[in-house]
């Protein structure tokens, strides 16, 4: 069974697949300003990945996804997350010590280096969110006993 | 190469979304920003984008796409459309897949003549075949059952398709 979508198909994943990816990067990184953020710009580059790996098959997607690489990715997101939700641990925690006296994010409201640890955990977010779904894609995309 | 192509293509496509963050241009940190994740995508899709993609680096094709979507494109969509609310009032239609023998070289080409015979009104590209030159079509009303090219169909969209794509 062919296991990848036709010519045209793959050659619009060819050029589309950057640009979702920089889209879903505009979503989490302007999470403190416009709609979106960590968890909606994580499933938009997740669902890149899952073009992809409908696009042009498991085959190829299995030779490029290095599951010890996005396991780790998705503990890092959550490490991140919870190591700026630390940053202002002297007064509670999740305080926003970088936005009341940090040095940086802490710019005029509306701009893209403001609302202190936002930014951190709102990329920190997104990187959890896809690295889970696409590992997760994967794993179902692998799994076997179908195709006897 | 492809690193470029795919660094410049993402980076258009920051710079189009956060256009206006001062005045009606950029700020500093946004541009860094856009660089950064440019920079981030490019590293990470620089083997899908493809190794010749950076032919459309070329600003003498962007013109080319300009001309084309504007020109022969928009105006084949316009016939088309008036064509079908025709076909849909009357109901004279002949529905039918046809094979359409075209003499392309490479992925995006047929990629640009596929996309164009689809967005045209009427006719549908089901599917690409480059090992036997051909697409197959599905016709709204066939008028001829084998045709010999692809000008009954397309129009000037191969002669395009294949001065873009190469």
């Amino acid at each position: 069974m062919k296991n990848d979508m036709g010519l045209i198909v793959k050659t619009t994943a060819r050029a589309t697949i950057p640009l979702i990816g920089i889209f879903g990067a505009y979503v989490v990184s302007h999470g403190h300003l416009t709609p979106g953020g960590g968890f909606q710009g994580g499933a938009t580059i997740a669902g890149a990945g899952i073009l992809f790996l409908i696009a042009f098959g498991l085959g190829e997607m299995k030779r490029r996804y290095n599951h010890h690489l996005y396991s780790a990715l998705e503990g890092l997101g959550g490490l991140v997350f919870l190591g700026a939700a630390m940053l202002g641990l002297g007064v509670a925690f999740f305080y926003n010590t970088l936005w009341h006296n940090g040095p940086v994010f802490n710019g005029q409201p509306g701009t893209l280096l403001s609302a202190g640890y936002l930014p951190i955990m709102n990329l920190a977010v997104g990187l959890k969110v896809f690295a889970g779904l696409v590992s997760a894609m994967v794993a179902i995309a692998a799994f076997r006993r179908w195709d006897e | 190469m492809s690193f470029i192509a795919v660094f410049i293509w993402s980076f258009v496509l920051w710079l189009v979304l956060t256009a206006g963050s001062k005045g009606l241009l950029w700020s500093p940190e946004e541009l860094a920003a856009g660089l950064i994740f440019s920079g981030v995508i490019a590293l990470t899709t620089k083997d899908i984008i493809g190794e010749k993609a950076a032919r459309f680096l070329n600003p003498a094709k962007w013109v080319g796409f300009v001309i084309y979507a504007i020109g022969p494109l928009f105006w084949g969509m316009v016939k088309a459309n008036l064509d079908v609310a025709y076909r849909v009032i009357t109901g004279r239609i002949k529905p039918g897949i046809v094979r359409v023998p075209v003499d392309l070289e490479n992925d995006a080409q047929y990629t640009i003549l596929s996309n164009s015979i689809t967005l045209t009104p009427g006719t549908l590209t089901i599917d690409a075949c480059p090992e036997e030159k051909a697409l197959y079509v599905h016709w709204i009303n066939v008028t001829e059952k084998e045709p010999k090219s692809s000008e009954v169909i397309a129009g000037s969209f191969e002669k395009w398709a294949r001065r873009l794509g190469r």
